[in-house]
Order: C-alpha cells, then sequence, then structure tokens
C-alpha cells in the first residue's frame, strides 16, 4: 500500500483544472478541430505540445522557453486515448498536419500510431540525451529500440479515494465493489486499465489474459454498471470528479492525487493488494509536423535528468531517464522516497503491464468492454 | 426582343434566388446523408444485420432518449410559456430587456455552462446541500449523474428554443380579439382558453419542435450530467463514431433516430392540426 504524501507547491488548483477540462471536451466537441496558433518567438516557430492534464510541473515549459529561445505550447488536451486517436487518425492518414509538434499517448495507442506509419523517425543526433532512457524501457515489443517513441513518465494505475467519504482506508480493487460506496464509484473508459485491474481482483493476469478473462471481467463490470455501483467511466476526467467529493473512489492514476492536493489534501493514492498496472506514456512527433527540429529540442531537454526529476517534483510518476532519481532525491528528498517516483520491490512485483493485443483482439475485446460499460 | 429578355430573366429570377440555398442543401445536407447511407449499409455483415444490432441492441437507448426528450419539452413548456406570456403582456417597457435575458446564455458557450451545472448538481454544490435541508434528498441522495440532471439539462438548455417562438406568437396576436372577449362576458380565464391559448399553438408548435428535435438528438447533458445509465442515443452514436470507430453501426444508429424523430413530429403535427408546419 501507498499514500501520495501531498506537496501543494506545483500543484494545479481545481478551478484551473476545470476550465482545462472544460477546454479539452470543447477540442471534443469540435472533433479533430485542434486549436492552432501561428508561432513567433526566436525560430519563428512555435512548439506545439499535446499532453494530459496534471502531467507536468510548473516551470519546465518556461525553463525551456527561457534556455532554447523556442516558444512552446503546452496543451492540456489528451484526456482518453481512444478519443484523442479519433481526432487525430484522419488527418494523419491524409499526411496533414494536426497543428501538435508532440503528442503523448499510452503504449498500446503509439504502437498503433508508429504501426500506421504517422510518426516520425527521431534522429540520435538531434536527441542525445536519449541514450538515458531506463534500459528496461528501450526495448519495447511496440518500438523496438525505441526509434520513434520515448517515455514521457511512466505510471501505475491503481485506486485513488477520498477517506472521509468513504469512511475507512481501501485495500484493493474488491472494495470498489462494496455496496456501501453504491454510485460513489467511477473507473476508466481505458479498456486496459478498467479491465486489467479487475482481472486482477478476480485474480486473473492481464499479461497473460484471454477472451475468457475479458469476458467474465467485463460482465463483472457489466453487472455493477447496471446496478448503480459505478456511477461513470472517465478520461482524466475523473480528476475533477474526486477533488470535488462527487466520488469516493475512482480507478486513477498514481500522480494526478498530488495535483489534486491544493484543493483536496485528504485524496490517497492505493496500489491495490491485488496488483496494479504499469504503463508508460511516450513522446511522438506526428510525421506532418513540420516542427521536428523544435521537438526533438524539447525531447533532448526533458531527458536530462535534471529537468526530469523537475517535472516528476511536480507530477509525481516514474521518471524513464537515468539519474533522475538522484537529482530528485536532492531538489525534494521528502518525494523521492515516494512509492509513487520510486516503487520499492515489493510493490513492482506487484506491477503488471496489460499484453499487447492484435488488432482483431483489440478491435473484439473492445467491443465487449464497450457493452459493458454501456457505451 | 428585350421585352421578352426581361420576361424571361423575370421567370428565371424564382429559381437564381433559390439556387444557392438549394445547393447549399444539395452539398452539405443530400450529399453527407447519402454517404451516411452508404455508410450504414456497406462494410462488413448485411445491412440489416447492422440495423438489427442497432435496434436490438440499443432499443432502451432509443425509448431513453425520447422518454428524456419529451419530459424536457413538457417542462420547457410549463416554464417557458408563462415567461414568454408575461414578456408579451405584463414586461411593458422591459420587454426586450426581458427577451435579451432569455437569449444571454447564449453568450456563453454550451458546453461551458453545462460543466457550471455540474459544479452546482454536485454532491457537495449547493443544490444537493438546499435539498438535503428540506428533507427532500436523503443523506446519501445525489443529483449529478442522475436522470433529473440530464432531464434538467435539457430542459435548460432548449427552453430558449421554447420561449422565443410562444413569445413571437402571442406578441402578434390581435389584442382586440381579447377585448372583444371580454366584451362578450368571457372570464379572464376563458378568454385565455378560447382566445390567446389556440392563437399561440403556432408558436407551442414550432417551439416543441426546436426542444424536442435537439433535446432527443442530445450528446452532451447525458454525457456530463448522466451516468452510464442515463446515456443517451447521441451519446452512444457519438461514441461509436469517435471511440469505437464502428462507421456502419453509427450511421445506422443515426438513421433510425432520424427516421424515428420524423415518425414522432409527423404524428404531433396530426394531432395540433398546424398543417402549414407540417
Amino acid at each position: 500500500m501507498s499514500d501520495a504524501e501531498p506537496r501543494a507547491g506545483d500543484s494545479i488548483s481545481r478551478r484551473r483544472f476545470l476550465l482545462r477540462s472544460a477546454l479539452a471536451a470543447g477540442g471534443m466537441a469540435l472533433g479533430s478541430g485542434l486549436t492552432s496558433a501561428c508561432g513567433r518567438g526566436a525560430g519563428g516557430r512555435t512548439l506545439r505540445i499535446s499532453n494530459w492534464p496534471l502531467y507536468i510541473d510548473g516551470r519546465t515549459v518556461a525553463d525551456f522557453e527561457r534556455a532554447t529561445g523556442i516558444r512552446t505550447e503546452y496543451t492540456e488536451d489528451i484526456n482518453d486515448n481512444a478519443e484523442f486517436f479519433a481526432r487525430i487518425s484522419e488527418p494523419l492518414r491524409r499526411g496533414q498536419s494536426i497543428d501538435r509538434d508532440i503528442i503523448i499517448l499510452t503504449d498500446w495507442t503509439a504502437g498503433r500510431l508508429i504501426e500506421l506509419g504517422y510518426v516520425a523517425p527521431l534522429i540520435p543526433g538531434k536527441f542525445p540525451h536519449k541514450t538515458n532512457l531506463l534500459d528496461d524501457l528501450t526495448q519495447v515489443d511496440f518500438d523496438p529500440g525505441r526509434r520513434y517513441s520515448v517515455p514521457w513518465l511512466s505510471g501505475m494505475t491503481g485506486i485513488g479515494y477520498n477517506p472521509e467519504k468513504t469512511g475507512r482506508e481501501l485495500t484493493g480493487v474488491e472494495d470498489l465493489f462494496d455496496p456501501r460506496l453504491k454510485g460513489q464509484v467511477t473507473m476508466l473508459t481505458e479498456m486496459r486499465d478498467t479491465l486489467g485491474l479487475v482481472m486482477l481482483g478476480m485474480g486473473r493476469d492481464p499479461a497473460r489474459c484471454t477472451r475468457a478473462d475479458v469476458e467474465a471481467a467485463a460482465a463483472r463490470v457489466k453487472q455493477a454498471r447496471e446496478r448503480g455501483q459505478i456511477r461513470k467511466f472517465t478520461g482524466n476526467d475523473y480528476a475533477e470528479d474526486l477533488a470535488a467529493g462527487n466520488i469516493a473512489a475512482a480507478l486513477a492514476w498514481s500522480g494526478d492525487i498530488q495535483g489534486l492536493a491544493a484543493d483536496n489534501p485528504g485524496l490517497r493514492w492505493l496500489a491495490p493488494a491485488e496488483g496494479a498496472i504499469l504503463y508508460s506514456d511516450n513522446m511522438m512527433i506526428p510525421k506532418s509536423s513540420d516542427r521536428q527540429d523544435l521537438a526533438m529540442a524539447w525531447m533532448d531537454y526533458v531527458y536530462d535528468p535534471r529537468h526530469s526529476a523537475r517535472i516528476v517534483a511536480g507530477a509525481p510518476y516514474l521518471s524513464p531517464v537515468k539519474g533522475a532519481a538522484a537529482e530528485l532525491a536532492r531538489i525534494a528528498p521528502e518525494l523521492a522516497s515516494s512509492p509513487l517516483v520510486n516503487p520499492p520491490a515489493e510493490l513492482r512485483a506487484r506491477l503488471h503491464v496489460f499484453r499487447t493485443l492484435s488488432d482483431a483482439e483489440a478491435t473484439d475485446y473492445n467491443r465487449i468492454f464497450q457493452d459493458a460499460i454501456g457505451a | 426582343m428585350g421585352g421578352s429578355d426581361s420576361h424571361r430573366r423575370s421567370r428565371l429570377a424564382p429559381y437564381l434566388l433559390v439556387a444557392p440555398g438549394i445547393l447549399w442543401l444539395l452539398a452539405f445536407f443530400v450529399a453527407p446523408l447519402v454517404i451516411l447511407a452508404s455508410t450504414s449499409v456497406g462494410q462488413g455483415g448485411a445491412w440489416y444485420e447492422t440495423y438489427g444490432l442497432a435496434l436490438g441492441r440499443y432499443g432502451p437507448h432509443f425509448l431513453r432518449s425520447f422518454r428524456y426528450a419529451l419530459a424536457a419539452t413538457l417542462l420547457a413548456l410549463v416554464l417557458g410559456y408563462p415567461l414568454a406570456y408575461f414578456i408579451a403582456f405584463r414586461a411593458g417597457r422591459l420587454r426586450y430587456p426581458f427577451l435579451g435575458l432569455v437569449i444571454l446564455p447564449f453568450f456563453v458557450t454550451f458546453l461551458v455552462r453545462t460543466f457550471a451545472w455540474k459544479t452546482i448538481l454536485g454532491d457537495g454544490g449547493p443544490a444537493v446541500w438546499l435539498l438535503q435541508r428540506l428533507h427532500l434528498l436523503g443523506a446519501h441522495g445525489r443529483l449529478l449523474d442522475t436522470s433529473i440532471a440530464v432531464v434538467g439539462g435539457l430542459t435548460y438548455t432548449f427552453l430558449p428554443f421554447m420561449v422565443l417562438p410562444v413569445y413571437a406568437s402571442l406578441e402578434k396576436l390581435d389584442r382586440r380579439l381579447v377585448e372583444a372577449a371580454e366584451d362578450l362576458y368571457a372570464t379572464p380565464g376563458a378568454a385565455f382558453r378560447r382566445v390567446v391559448l389556440p392563437l399561440s399553438l403556432p408558436g407551442v408548435f414550432a417551439g416543441s419542435l426546436l426542444t424536442f428535435i435537439p433535446a432527443a438528438g442530445d450528446f452532451i447533458n447525458a454525457q456530463l450530467l448522466g451516468s452510464p445509465n442515463q446515456q443517451m442515443l447521441g451519446t452512444v452514436i457519438q461514441n461509436q463514431f469517435l471511440d469505437v470507430r464502428d462507421y456502419p453501426l453509427a450511421a445506422a444508429l443515426s438513421f433510425v433516430l432520424m427516421a424515428l424523430i420524423t415518425v414522432v413530429v409527423l404524428a404531433y403535427a396530426r394531432l395540433l392540426g398546424t398543417e402549414e408546419l407540417a
């Protein structure tokens, strides 16, 4: 079990978060119309980055701009992998610009984009710090040798909860099905996170799951949804309901809770006793971007261990950069020992990766999942 | 020569005048509709399988969409008619400021307004607090993510579409008819029932359609203010198009929704007998 030590320093207030969620949802409603902005700045062009909310500290963007002279537009408009993929895939297929130079998506979506040929290869000469990537993250099946993508941060999917509303400490996935929490639980629209954790709760392993496992987990979710146990299925917007006290517990990403501490310092994050899901979100440059140099300058900057540690200080996730842990111990010693950024061996042993699915499996399982969540 | 030329031109003029509109409709309504139709029957299994799935699996969503839209329309009528009546007959010089207030919410994005409702209706928000103090809501009761929130959101969103047409029909009503009714010893109630109400029916009809049709296809309110058990068809279509990317199913669902709305509207037109609109 691991509780997040809240640090108010780099957090984002709920009002700001709500506004961002509204803006992100606005983008969603408008379809693929990502905001476009004409760049000025030192090189004459602006670097445009899309990332998830609560995923960066408050200083890095400004520091990067100062250090490199590259004007940067950092937008937190990714709420859900499938939704964002749907927004960008049509223009990318046609080779059109999506007005973004870096997008940050979870392993399986990254794999899909790379396979479809929408991602530009990284040029080692323009990204010398790439060698700082941790060895165990270099060989991934969706991008062997990391030719197209590098992790932004890695995280764990577990349970975020509000002890005031649950009335007790939670310990595992099964707690989410406690009738006393009826209507106060949210799960994620990310199939691998939700089904993966429910499978773990049922004693099944998402790293080796079969269709039967998927069906069993989906049936469990569907039943809970129909009984009214699960209030909603969300993307990153669960954070807003959790902070506002609308829900007692949520499937939640490990580092988000700190960002909500300013509003609700009591919130906790828990790696369930049965296990948590481990994933990485990966930076990629769309092939249609005309500012790939700027994008690689950004990647190089954040792969400096000092800068990566700074990001982790504001968003306590796992840094993929060698030496970042030591830097973090220097700038934020109290956080460096947190299981959120440095999981102890006991926790690492409980982390599971959802296995890579073939296209046919992904479609099939997704259909089962969509039916379960009533979408 | 010149005479017949101008004659011909004047015969062509009406067509030239409607041409931009027709072309617009062809390009941006008929063509997409045809594409949508071909999507719904193409790809994968037979077309009746897709439509069968659309009706079979999403039957409850259809019913729910119509139920919510109907409830929202009735609520909008109950709230909107008195408001329109007040503005048309009693507001005097304040008529235009009041109309302005009705339209004012449009100056804020629909989405931001719906987000505001999330805060107002949230478990720790003012609405729940008040209702719990009044013992209208249990200690563990909630408003957000219930049908009440969704129907309320729909009503709020489309209320101006009810108020404005009703106001327009009341405003142009010949006041002398009401005076005549009073001269003939009609009570105010009778004058309203026999004169004002029937003459305002076209406004009610238009307002109901402008509320019902978009409400039945709305996807934002159900998504933001409802739980998965309150999802409406619009949400399903959006999700099928954008997340699941099952285009045939999404297109089939859109068509079934359109067909059902048309049937409902025609039945309603028959019932209310407003021929000029049907």
